[in-house]
């Protein structure tokens, strides 16, 4: 048995040894993203497009979807490794741990990863990881967001911190926000929900609360209609992470695009394939700029009154 | 399409089927031994890889990671068991609310984060995707064949044992279990135990290999592991009779399962349409049993009337 897996692994090698010496000019790149979902497939286009833009035909990128499960992104980034592509783009913690899992070698770009040093657990954080990795975080301005808070509901006292339990970056936002809450004066009150059956009576306690705070959490962001339906008639102003969870449910967000997330990456990869540059050595991206956004409609019927440097979501 | 990346990607495809194989023999001791339908697996799976990077992330050695996945997996068999005897629920109902409470007490386990990583540049693990393509023990296929091997061979001892006896009769025929003097509910818990323990042992590998632990890392694991099992059944089903070809069935089927997933991707059909092509690749490995007996009875009865004419 032992001699037939060698047998075969020489023979792959040796196969892989003779596509290095066929394969042309352009560069391959292989997009890994965890789901389909509004805010990593807006991060993906951004990617795609900065890298066409700056390489035309020079480059052929392959998206794959795990479509959820985290066992399919091990097998797709399998795919990706025995296919020798020149960088692979992560989008998503659970694609960025199976991808470094898969390779030390090819450099690796993740995006929509709140936090490098929870999501690799490096210690000792830098900036940098040292290894084949870097990319861009879409980690929002939480001092900024609670300040907004403040700014609009300065008399209120409790809010409510809703997100799902599944998704480590909310749980991280939620730590970290309450902190710049605590410090305004407000008392804090998780909410956490399992999956979208108990969105909607996880939504109904957190009403007792005076505001409501929702993370960039891709559960929360796929129901916001859900949760709408219960804020809405129990009039609970909510104060959102992106822009995508403020059109469906909020009054009122300060945000990041996650199409310029994905663009930024993008440039990151073009530094790499193009320039050469170390990925070793990149710094993690942020994101360019934030916007104060509020939603006009929902604004009004709580009788809101919102200050003039804040864009009505279109 | 370069048939060169298709072999270069088996290697990998190979060894995620092994691991996933051991989870699938853990789903045959339920499915085709005990005669029950147990999707507590979905749930101790990825308790098993939750304890393990756990363990491992707190500089335990992970041989013990895996030690204590397979009683924390067996803790987990016990519920459904308890659910399903002594509290009389039906047992795909008992596995269900198990895998459901699971969720909170993977969450509690990982310390209330959804996501646990192992990385492999800081500690040592025994199975990583990184080495698929080495030729050294420090490869994953060497491992896991190992691991599956003394597994086999340990589950073939057991069966053998007057209670690994009894164990199947409960399975075979409950009444008569009874009846030759087998307290069947016992038998039943302790086959959960056991199912859920090797499951567990399994996502404490998953998680070594894939390089984390997940709330969600065994969403669907009951289907990948009924898929082995019957694709195990179908390819070589005739070739191998015993107890322990039975579970090499298994296993290969399970690598059957992975090197078909890996060909879809190298085909290169859009990953959307992954899930769907998933389920047609073991809706017709669930068929052909069902046609190959209609065929034959359908011959047999063409051979029968001539022999009355």
């Amino acid at each position: 048995m032992k001699k037939i897996i060698s047998l075969m692994l020489s023979l792959c090698l040796i196969v892989l040894g003779s596509v290095a010496f066929a394969e042309n000019p352009t560069y391959h790149v292989g997009v890994l993203q965890l789901v389909q979902h509004v805010a990593l497939d807006a991060a993906t286009q951004g990617f795609c497009d900065a890298l066409n833009e700056k390489l035309g035909d020079q480059v052929v990128i392959d998206v794959k979807n795990a479509s959820g499960d985290s066992a399919n992104c091990t097998t797709i980034a399998n795919d990706f490794v025995a296919s020798q592509v020149d960088l692979i783009m992560a989008n998503a913690t659970p694609a960025l741990q199976a991808t470094m899992a898969a390779t030390a070698d090819i450099p690796i770009l993740g995006t929509s990863i709140t936090d490098y040093a929870t999501a690799l657990d490096i210690d000792d954080w830098q900036g940098v990881t040292g290894f084949n990795i870097s990319g861009t975080s879409d980690l929002a301005p939480l001092d900024g967001q609670a300040n907004m808070l403040h700014e609009l509901f300065p008399e209120a006292k409790t809010v409510g911190l809703l997100y799902c339990s599944a998704e480590p970056n909310s749980k991280y936002q939620v730590d970290e926000i309450s902190k710049y809450l605590t410090e305004l004066g407000y008392e804090c009150r998780p909410y956490a929900f399992a999956d979208s059956n108990d969105v909607a009576s996880v939504t109904e306690a957190a009403c007792e609360c005076d505001v409501i705070y929702i993370p960039t959490d891709n559960t929360a962001a796929s129901y916001t209609e859900t949760i709408a339906n219960v804020v809405d008639p129990a009039k609970k102003p909510v104060i959102a992470g992106e822009e995508g969870i403020c059109t469906g449910c909020g009054v009122a967000t300060l945000t990041i695009s996650y199409y310029d997330l994905g663009y930024a990456t993008g440039l990151m990869a073009y530094e790499v394939l193009a320039n050469g540059a170390d990925i070793s050595t990149m710094a993690i991206e942020y994101a360019p700029n934030f916007t104060k956004k509020y939603q006009k409609e929902r604004c009004e019927m709580l009788g809101l009154t919102i200050p003039e440097d804040y864009l009505a979501i279109e | 399409m370069d048939i060169a990346k298709l072999f270069n990607a088996f290697p990998g495809a190979i060894s995620q089927g092994i691991i996933w194989g051991i989870m699938a023999i853990g789903v045959y001791i339920t499915f085709r031994i005990l005669d029950v339908s147990d999707l507590t697996v979905d749930g101790s799976m990825a308790t098993g890889g939750a304890v393990a990077a756990m363990l491992i992330t707190a500089g335990y050695n992970a041989w013990f990671a895996l030690l204590v996945a397979f009683l924390v997996g067996m803790l987990c068999g016990l519920v459904t068991g308890i659910f399903h005897t002594t509290m009389g629920i039906p047992a795909i109902l008992a596995g269900i609310l198990t895998q459901l409470a699971l969720y909170s007490i993977n969450l509690r386990i990982m310390d209330g984060k959804a996501n646990t990583a192992v990385n492999v540049n800081k500690f040592h693990v025994l199975v990583t995707s990184r080495n698929v393509r080495v030729l050294s023990f420090s490869n994953p296929i060497v491992f896991s064949v190992l691991v599956t091997a003394v597994l086999i061979l340990i589950l073939c001892f057991f069966f053998r044992t007057e209670y690994g006896c009894a164990l199947r009769a409960t399975g075979a025929n409950g009444a008569m279990a009874r009846a030759q003097g087998i307290n069947t509910n016992i038998a039943k818990v302790f086959g959960l135990m056991l199912a859920n323990g090797i499951v567990a042992f399994a996502g404490a590998l998953l998680a070594q290999y894939q390089g984390f632990a997940d709330v969600q890392m065994a969403r669907g694991a009951i289907v990948i592991g009924l898929a082995a099992v019957i694709i195990g059944e179908v390819v070589f089903g005739k070739l191998l009779h015993t107890f322990s070809g039975k579970l090499i069935c298994v296993s290969l089927g399970a690598v059957i399962y992975y090197l078909v997933m890996q060909i879809v991707l190298w085909l290169g059909l859009n990953t959307n349409d992954l899930k769907m092509l998933t389920a047609l690749v073991v809706a017709v490995f669930l068929a052909v049993p069902h046609w190959k007996s209609k065929a034959f009875s359908r011959m047999a009865a063409q051979k029968g009337v001539l022999e009355d004419a």
